[in-house]
């Protein structure tokens, strides 16, 4: 079985969005010039390129905004102990949409539009990666 | 004016489609770059430009001047374009028509084409998902074929203007209608909707027959000016307008469906083309999966946002309507070698040697459809000269 992809828990702009995870924190890049909340992470503000950027706490709730139920294990065996799995796109209640997978839930139902809240998942001993559930 | 008015596609090529065992995609690349050049009535002497992009399967630095080489060319100008599915074709069309407007060239060969089936069974290739753009934030969440990417807008489509997946269908059953018209398609025997809906999900709501195909093969034109293309006694088409837009890389942080890039290059395209959608007699676009053509129909102004499903199940699409989709077979049937083969089948209804799949007397003809996961779109318009 091959490891799953991971990121580069080295670059110094995406990295504390990882070392909160680790703690089970969800935190965002926001930007202290025009106060725009931004995902993925960068050095800069997308909206006004300011580099006075702080992280801050999101509540970890939001919508299902899309998602696929995937199959197949792409390529190789690495998600072959997972499929199908479901990949979505949330869109959190602060406004930025991330990509996770919907765990912890009965995602036969899934729809676009159900509400989700981050929960954590422990991949290696230096890798958490939040993850949504569905909220009942 | 500007730098594509006068520039003309006059010679096109497309190698065998399909399980080509031990080949490279260089050499497909190379083999359909001689037959262009062949097409076209000119020499290997006259091509001093060579423009290419190398596919994703066997992914390379400076990979025209790798064609180059490979064919024994010293051109001033050897160019990678990557845009993302027909852009890169479109791109280097413009890059060309510039080279020519500088005095740089005045013949190029683009050649495309790459060998996703052989190059796995090999193990040297690269997966297409190591080079997404989404390492990071993506992949770790399995997110990692393209046709996922994908299966996000459909099922979003679906949500929003209740597309069904027997809609989706009728674009399967037309592409590979269209694809038996076609000697040279992978995949010719006809398929019914209940095929479509009994071929296993592979990442929901797209299956297998909503995805494109993996094909070995190798597509080539050469692109000369208008000028240049009457002297050589051999029908081309000519460049009528030309437009593009980008949004996003990555799957997840694209705009919402009404934002998307599509009807914003096809504006661009016709408005400089000084032509409307009513004026086309087919179009070509880049169905990297069956949703593709409905985004697609819809982006070119065929149907209203998000009736590109009764669209596609009205019959629309096929040959025979007033503007047919996709008659060479797309890469839903006809084969996938980075889109090149779009672009090709629409120089030749404006050449008339499309074979029994011709739209008779075709005086305008769209290539049109997007790169990454919607990151990219480009329209392009062709014309018979008059």
């Amino acid at each position: 079985m091959t490891d799953k992809p991971r990121p580069d828990l080295n670059d110094t702009a995406t990295a504390p969005y990882f070392e909160a995870a680790a703690r089970h924190e969800l935190v965002l890049p926001y930007c202290d010039r025009c106060g725009l909340v931004f995902f993925p992470p960068r050095e800069h503000c997308p909206a006004c390129w300011s580099r006075d950027l702080s992280w801050r706490p999101v509540s970890g709730t939001g919508t299902v905004w899309t998602f696929t139920e995937v199959h197949v294990a792409f390529y190789d065996d690495t998600w072959a102990d997972d499929v199908p799995y479901v990949a979505a796109v949330i869109e959190l209640d602060e406004g930025p949409r991330l990509l996770a997978n919907i765990v912890e839930s009965d995602t036969g139902s899934l729809a676009i539009g159900d509400r989700v809240e981050v929960t954590f998942e422990d991949r290696s001993e230096d890798l958490t990666l939040p993850m949504f559930r569905v909220v009942a | 004016m500007s730098v594509l008015d006068g520039i003309a596609i006059v010679g096109v090529a497309e190698t065998a489609i399909g399980k080509l065992p031990g080949r490279s995609a260089i050499s497909l690349q190379a083999e359909a770059g001689v037959a262009a050049v062949a097409a076209a009535g000119l020499a290997k002497g006259d091509i001093d430009g060579v423009f290419s992009f190398p596919g994703y399967s066997q992914a390379m630095m400076l990979h025209a001047a790798r064609v180059a080489e490979h064919l024994g060319l010293r051109p001033e100008l050897a160019v990678v374009t990557d845009v993302g599915g027909p852009g890169t074709h479109h791109t280097a069309l413009l890059n060309v028509a510039a080279a020519i407007d500088a005095g740089m060239c005045t013949a190029a060969l683009c050649t495309y084409g790459e060998n996703g089936i052989s190059i796995r069974r090999s193990g040297r290739g690269r997966a297409p998902g190591t080079l997404t753009g989404g390492e990071d934030f993506e992949a770790p969440y399995g997110q990692i074929a393209m046709i996922s990417g994908y299966a996000l807008f459909a099922q979003r489509h679906m949500h929003l203007y209740g597309t069904t997946s027997e809609q989706l269908g009728a674009v399967a059953v037309t592409s590979r209608h269209h694809a038996s018209l076609n000697d040279n398609a992978h995949k010719r025997e006809p398929i019914t909707l209940a095929d479509h809906q009994s071929s296993p999900m592979i990442s929901s709501p797209l299956r297998r027959l909503d995805c494109s195909l993996i094909s070995d093969a190798g597509g080539a034109f050469v692109v000369t000016s208008v000028d240049r293309a009457r002297s050589l006694g051999v029908p081309y088409a000519r460049v009528l307008g030309f437009g593009s837009a980008a949004t996003h890389h990555t799957a997840s942080q694209a705009p919402d469906l009404h934002e998307l890039g599509g009807p914003v290059a096809a504006a661009r395209a016709f408005d400089r083309a000084g032509l409307t959608v009513a004026d086309v007699d087919a179009v070509y676009i880049h169905d990297a999966c069956t949703f593709s053509v409905v985004a697609g129909v819809e982006a070119l102004g065929l149907c209203g946002e998000g009736e590109g499903g009764p669209y596609a199940e009205s019959g629309a699409l096929a040959l025979g309507s007033d503007c047919p989709v996709n008659l060479h077979g797309g890469m839903l049937s006809h084969g996938h070698a980075g889109g090149v083969f779009h672009l090709l089948d629409a120089v030749r209804q404006l050449q008339g040697s499309a074979g029994r799949r011709q739209v008779d007397g075709a005086e305008v003809v769209v290539a049109h459809g997007n790169g990454g996961v919607f990151s990219t779109f480009s329209t392009m318009v062709l014309g018979r000269d008059r």
